[in-house]
């Protein structure tokens, strides 16, 4: 089984490499390859997944170890129903991008390196999440954070995708600085990189509270970059000049889903450092609901998923923070399963349109029947309606998050309050924009602009291609029944005590829904149809203002002194050497008269002067 | 050795003969006087060889023989020179020697380098004209 383990981390790789060797030599090919072998490694997946999924042993297997000094790093897996359930979650999301893409990048130029890029990402993604040592953990992670610069930056023409990319890039990697410390703190302290035998080790007691607290918050910190929380969290709404499908990715499966992953993979580490979970909760509770702010009034459609995703991801946090271990990782499977199908069928909107802009939209509910109906479910399932699995979770998170604030003693009280308040305000603000979102889609008349385009044929928007309707019928599935699991969740996790349903709460919070979603049905009615309230603009998020002036600004200082020192002082110095030279060059080149009778003279009276010279000293 | 030449008058007169001759290379612009002027030192030389050959009363005659030989390379040279000075003259229209001055190092100024260094260049292919 631990072959099939090692099979499942190689294969995306593998097919990246073939695909990108095949190139442009063969369209149905590449194709073949990248669909292929997505599909073989759902199917591993699954044959790994399920027998690690509820009442399992965990798999725990090395397959080679370095024998240098220190601690020894070792190529290892560990399977437990978290790794399994991740693995299912981001093989099946990694296929149904690559057929998604199959329809959504036809006659994309740079197609082989896409597919090829989705691949390493899928196979990133499987290293962080089977890896046993934490070495190999961070190579995935940082693997991850390549892949997403690169598919941000698919339309590098574009100067917003090319910012992005690199936003991205350097938020993510200066907080990857905080993992890389921690794994040194560990190692030294455990004196082993295994993740098992470490968190076994912490979970046996013998640790005072907080003892552990620096690589708690270090993982922390890295944390908050990969997965976008404050005050890291402009980056992802940034990425959205990607293609679709590889936000679906990023949002739903990988990236950002594996900052959850890692807090959920030491949860021994922050347990025992409370520090650290306070920290988590507060970071938490001021994202989700600042995110949630900015998807209520921002205007792009892509955007406001993005912003869903930096608030769900918060939800997740502040699940974790207060100990609530199975709320969470429920909460991050429901959401790669709804946010891959939001995603995708807001791919295939933009596909129609040709615009992200949600007053361009409107209307579009007879002309796009079949992405109306996938993504309606999917705003749905965000805004947690009643059958659907957003629902059950969020419920969980807050009831979770409920009961610590009444009695629990991980965090203080008033921040588990503080996270409560949060959360229910949260919710409301949810249930305001995805209604808000899928009213400007779907509902509101097509806009004056739009309509007289319409006249020629092409401009008409039209419904997606089969191989992009399917994968959004498929994520349907997972976003009606995943409530199922919540109501039953020794199915994922084993047998145990999980307090995950909440009956009074979901009663209370259903209200809220209801009431928040007549307040908005009735604001939109008022406002005629339109846009429910005007689009506030909010461009940046104060943080990248704060950014702006405490670090880019100053680096482009730094790099314009080092320029102009560069150009003004070690240039001044080779310049001035050759400048000497040929000064003293010139001095010389004076004597070179080209008079053969001044040459004869010197030599002459040099002779003379020798002869005179020899004569006195003789 | 009592009723001999005394020895220095041969010496004084290569002495003038020699400093003539200097004179001549060193000022005169003519390139064929100037080559006088070498003719007159060879031949100083040549006054010291055979006077120190007979003062030492060598048996060999070994001053002698040299000034035979710088006579024959004297006579050689003279060819040439004037061989040269046949072609400058063709050439140039002229055997002033101080106005060949083609293989001066004249480069460019050294202040402000590279900007009308094409210029230089062209300038310095150019023949010098005669003054």
């Amino acid at each position: 089984m631990s072959w099939v383990v090692l099979l499942l981390v190689a294969l995306p790789f593998a097919s990246a490499a073939l695909s990108l060797f095949v190139g442009h030599r063969g369209e149905v090919a590449e194709r073949g390859i990248a669909v292929g072998a997505s599909a073989i490694g759902l199917g591993l997946a699954f044959v790994v997944a399920f027998p690690h999924l509820g009442d399992a042993t965990p798999l725990g297997h090395v397959f080679a170890r370095t024998s240098a000094a220190g601690p020894a790093i070792e190529l290892s897996v560990y399977v437990d129903q978290l790794t399994a359930a991740m693995l299912l979650l981001a093989h099946t999301v990694a296929f149904l991008v690559q057929v998604y893409s199959l329809g959504y990048m036809a006659g994309d130029p740079r197609y082989p390196s896409y597919a090829a890029l989705i691949s390493i990402f899928t196979g990133a993604m499987t290293l962080v999440v089977v890896a046993d040592d934490l070495w190999v953990l961070l190579v995935g992670w940082e693997l991850m954070g390549m892949c997403s610069y690169f598919l941000i930056s698919h339309h590098w023409e574009l100067r917003e995708a090319r910012a992005g990319a690199v936003k991205a890039f350097l938020m993510t990697r200066t907080a990857d600085l905080g993992l890389l410390f921690a794994i040194i703190v560990l190692g030294v302290r455990f004196d082993t990189y295994r993740i098992s035998t470490i968190m076994g080790e912490i979970a046996d007691g013998g640790f005072g509270r907080d003892e552990l607290w620096l690589p708690a918050l270090l993982v922390t910190a890295a944390v908050i970059g990969k997965s976008a929380q404050f005050p890291l969290h402009t980056w992802l709404p940034d990425a959205m000049p990607g293609p679709t499908p590889i936000s679906a990715l990023i949002h739903a499966a990988t990236m950002v889903a594996a900052g959850v992953f890692l807090v959920a993979r030491t949860f021994p580490l922050y347990l025992s450092a409370p520090a650290a979970l306070t920290t988590l909760a507060l970071v938490a509770s001021l994202t989700m609901i600042i995110s949630a702010t900015y998807a209520l009034f921002t205007n792009d459609l892509k955007r406001v998923l993005a912003w869903s995703t930096v608030s769900q991801l918060a939800y997740m946090f502040g699940a974790l923070a207060v100990g609530a271990y199975a709320a969470g990782v429920l909460h991050l499977l429901a959401h790669g399963a709804f946010k891959a199908l939001l995603f995708l069928a807001a791919g295939s909107v933009v596909h129609a349109v040709g615009t992200t802009s949600m007053s361009a939209m409107g209307g579009l509910r007879e002309k796009l029947p079949d992405t109306f109906v996938t993504m309606t479910v999917g705003f749905g399932a965000l805004a947690g309606v009643v059958p659907l699995v957003g629902f059950f979770t969020k419920d969980a998170v807050i009831g979770s998050v409920w009961d610590a604030a009444r009695h629990g003693h991980l965090v203080w009280p008033w921040v588990a309050w503080v996270l409560f308040a949060s959360t229910v305000l949260t919710a409301v603000l949810t249930v305001a924009y995805s209604l808000r979102a899928w009213l400007m889609v779907f509902l509101t008349a097509a806009p004056p602009l739009a309509a007289e385009p319409a006249v020629s044929e092409a401009a008409e928007p039209h419904e997606a291609p089969l191989s992009m309707k399917v994968p959004l019928y498929l994520l349907t599935v997972p976003t009606l029944l995943g409530g199922l699991v919540v109501v039953y969740p020794q199915a994922v996790f084993g047998d145990g005590e999980y307090h995950l349903v909440h009956p009074g709460l979901a009663v209370v919070m259903t209200l809220l829904v209801v009431a928040t979603a007549l307040a908005v049905a009735w604001q939109w009615r008022r406002s005629g149809g339109r846009d429910p309230w005007h689009p506030f603009v909010l461009p940046h998020p104060a943080v990248d203002r704060v950014y702006a002036v405490g670090v880019v600004r100053p680096v482009r200082w730094l790099a314009r002194t080092v320029r102009a020192g560069d150009r003004d002082v070690i240039d001044r110095y080779a310049d001035g050497a050759g400048a000497a030279t040929r000064g003293l060059g010139w001095v010389l080149r004076q004597a070179q008269t080209g008079n053969v009778q001044t040459y004869l003279m010197v030599v002459v009276v040099g002779a003379c002067a020798i002869a005179v010279a020899a004569g006195v000293a003789s | 050795m009592g009723d001999s030449l005394p020895l220095w008058w041969p010496l004084v007169l290569a002495c003038v003969l020699f400093a003539i001759g200097v004179y001549g290379v060193l000022v005169r612009r003519n390139a064929v006087l100037v080559l006088m002027g070498v003719e007159l030192m060879l031949n100083a030389v040549n006054i010291n060889l055979v006077a120190f050959d007979a003062y030492f009363r060598d048996v060999v005659h070994g001053g002698q023989t040299l000034a035979l030989f710088v006579i024959v390379i004297a006579a050689a040279e003279i060819g040439l020179a004037l061989a040269i000075v046949l072609r400058v003259f063709r050439t140039h229209g002229h055997i002033e020697v101080d106005a060949l001055r083609e293989l001066a190092d004249r480069d460019e100024p050294p202040a402000d380098a590279g900007a009308d260094r094409l210029d230089d260049r062209a300038e310095a292919d150019q023949p010098q004209e005669a003054r």
